[in-house]
């Protein structure tokens, strides 16, 4: 009994990392439909600023979320601004070939600069838990959950209720009458890239406490970003949660009673059927066209 | 016609006591021509960019190992039996992905690729039985020299780009443009779009079996991890998009190319390689997305 609920947690914990960085990557697809396979290098980005601070001036990895934040919402603004912003009109296959182009040259880059040594950040506080009756919690798993509610709640919230938040959701479901309305689509666009890419950061910022980062880390990470994302319903934020959740939870237990390099194998399943079954997501949310 | 004596100079090139790496460069020129041609079958002429066509080749690379060290059989039977696997496979996971419009299917053939890649590394360790041996790969006995896949090579490509250039013409063809100009307008005027990309998909599969097959009979050693690399399907759609997707040649000369880039520059500088190739989709993409092919075609 112990067992599960040990691995009932941790599947939560996980499905929270899971859910933190995979928010960005449901935004941007739900506004612009692109579907950008360099989410995961924006993952290994956030990671890496907060392994050089920490590992040069000594910053505590929390102390980055700021600058993360900061930085990485200039990179995704500047990339959609003047990349991919020009192939707005062309068809989506285009952005994803474009996307992975940029893939290329930022995770090849990373690895001609930093090598491609493992690396960690060891706080003094790494690995410190809290126990409770017997189930263990680490602290900065638990942060990184509370970070993904604050995202997804945050995200929610920017949508449904300021004026940037209302122009984005107009530039997403008529993009042509939104700039009639007088909504400026391609600062609008920018913007939107730039707040995904900001809160994709963070979670890569908090991701470097606990788990091992690397240059070519990305596109794993985007391969779980589309698993999480299409389980939740594309485009869909709060699924995010679902989808993260779900996930986390079908793997950690697959791992405790069967076998962890199976979990891998039945997630891809997981995710084809739902890709046929119900492709706009466990919640029926998502956009299917 | 270029292409006779173009023909006629490949053809003698074993025979014409150029060195071993010519000949070995040019072998795997032709068979990257023929898997970035079979991806521009189906993914070139309709848009649906498919993913996971590794997939294919895996499963074609797996089929010839299993047959040719654990049941013996000669290679041309093992190679052949390769593609149609492949091809049947196909059929189950194209007939519900190609339903799935743009996005979804490229995310769904994606999963499946990595799917089969998990299943060969994990069926053993979980069935209790030694059969596609994990993570440890097959050895395959020993082949015969370059020339031997030289000519296979070559054989592959001109099949697949003669296809390639009927399926053009034909009605078939038609039909697979139209679903990438405008599906639904094409189903109302009655094309059966579905079946055309199926087709379209089974038949690039089973090239991709075959190829996968050659190709490992030319590495005689194999494991999931180069089988299923996403890097090859990569490899692809950066061949088919430079050269000019849905085009005839567009394939070969993009795969020309990259291989020769690669050649050049991926043993001594290998991340300036796939940094060049990451410039090169982007300005490809921004500047002339027809490809090579299809800009000079314009002119």
């Amino acid at each position: 009994m112990l067992l599960f609920l040990q691995s009932l947690i941790n599947g939560i914990l996980l499905g929270g990392i899971y859910a933190s960085y995979s928010a960005g990557f449901s935004l941007i697809f739900g506004v612009m439909g692109v579907i950008n396979i360099f989410h995961g290098e924006m993952v290994m980005l956030g990671a890496f600023l907060t392994y050089w601070l920490f590992t040069l001036f000594h910053i505590d990895p929390f102390l980055t979320l700021p600058l993360s934040f900061f930085l990485l919402f200039v990179f995704g603004y500047l990339v959609q601004r003047f990349v991919i912003h020009r192939v707005v009109e062309a068809p989506p296959m285009i952005s994803y070939i474009l996307t992975f182009g940029i893939h290329l040259i930022i995770a090849y880059s990373a690895l001609w600069v930093w090598t491609a040594d493992f690396r960690a950040v060891t706080t003094s506080y790494s690995g410190l838990n809290a126990t409770i009756g017997g189930v263990i919690i680490p602290y900065a798993r638990l942060a990184t959950f509370g970070l993904a509610l604050i995202v997804v709640a945050g995200l929610y919230f920017l949508l449904k209720k300021t004026e940037t938040g209302r122009a984005i959701q107009a530039a997403a479901q008529d993009k042509e009458m939104a700039r009639l309305m007088g909504v400026n689509i391609t600062r609008t666009y920018a913007l939107t890239f730039g707040i995904g890419a900001a809160v994709t950061g963070v979670a890569g910022s908090l991701i470097s406490t606990y788990f091992i980062i690397f240059p070519q880390m990305g596109l794993s990470y985007t391969i779980m970003a589309f698993c999480v994302v299409v389980l939740g319903g594309m485009g869909y934020i709060p699924g995010t949660l679902w989808g993260g959740l779900i996930l986390g939870v079908v793997q950690s237990l697959i791992a405790t009673y069967l076998n962890a390099g199976l979990s891998g194998a039945l997630t891809f399943i997981l995710l084809f059927i739902v890709l046929i079954v119900r492709p706009a997501g466990i919640a029926g949310k998502g956009i299917v066209d | 016609m270029t292409l006779l004596p173009i023909t006629i100079c490949l053809l003698i090139v074993p025979l014409a006591g150029f060195s071993g790496y010519l000949v070995r460069l040019l072998a795997m020129i032709f068979l990257w021509v023929g898997k970035a041609g079979c991806w521009n079958i189906l993914s070139g002429m309709t848009g649906y960019i498919d993913f996971g066509a590794v997939g294919y080749y895996g499963i074609g690379s797996y089929a010839t190992a299993l047959l040719m060290s654990k049941a013996h059989a000669p290679f041309l039977v093992s190679v052949l039996v390769s593609g149609l696997v492949s091809a049947l496979i196909a059929l189950p996971i194209g007939l519900p992905t190609l339903r799935l419009r743009g996005a979804y299917f490229g995310i769904a053939t994606l999963a499946f690729a990595e799917a089969m890649k998990q299943i060969i590394l994990e069926f053993d360790k979980t069935a209790g039985v030694r059969f596609f041996e994990g993570p440890h790969g097959i050895t395959l006995p020993i082949g015969p020299g370059n020339e031997f896949f030289y000519y296979f090579g070559f054989g592959v490509m001109v099949v697949v780009i003669a296809m390639t250039y009927w399926i053009r013409r034909s009605k078939f063809g038609y039909a697979l443009r139209a679903v990438r100009e405008a599906e639904q307008a094409a189903e109302l005027a009655g094309v059966d779009t579905l079946s055309a990309k199926v087709k379209a998909y089974m038949i690039s599969a089973f090239f991709l079996g075959l190829i996968g097959g050659i190709e490992t009979y030319w590495l005689t050693y194999i494991t999931p991890h180069m089988v299923f690399d996403v890097l090859i399907t990569i490899q692809m759609v950066v061949m088919s998009l430079l050269g000019g997707m849905g085009t005839v040649f567009g394939p070969a000369v993009g795969a020309s190319f990259l291989t020769v880039l690669y050649e050049l520059f991926h043993r001594d500088f290998p991340y300036t390689y796939t940094i060049l190739v990451g410039f090169i989709i982007v300005v490809v993409v921004l500047l002339m997305p027809k490809g090579i092919v299809g800009t000079l075609r314009k002119r």
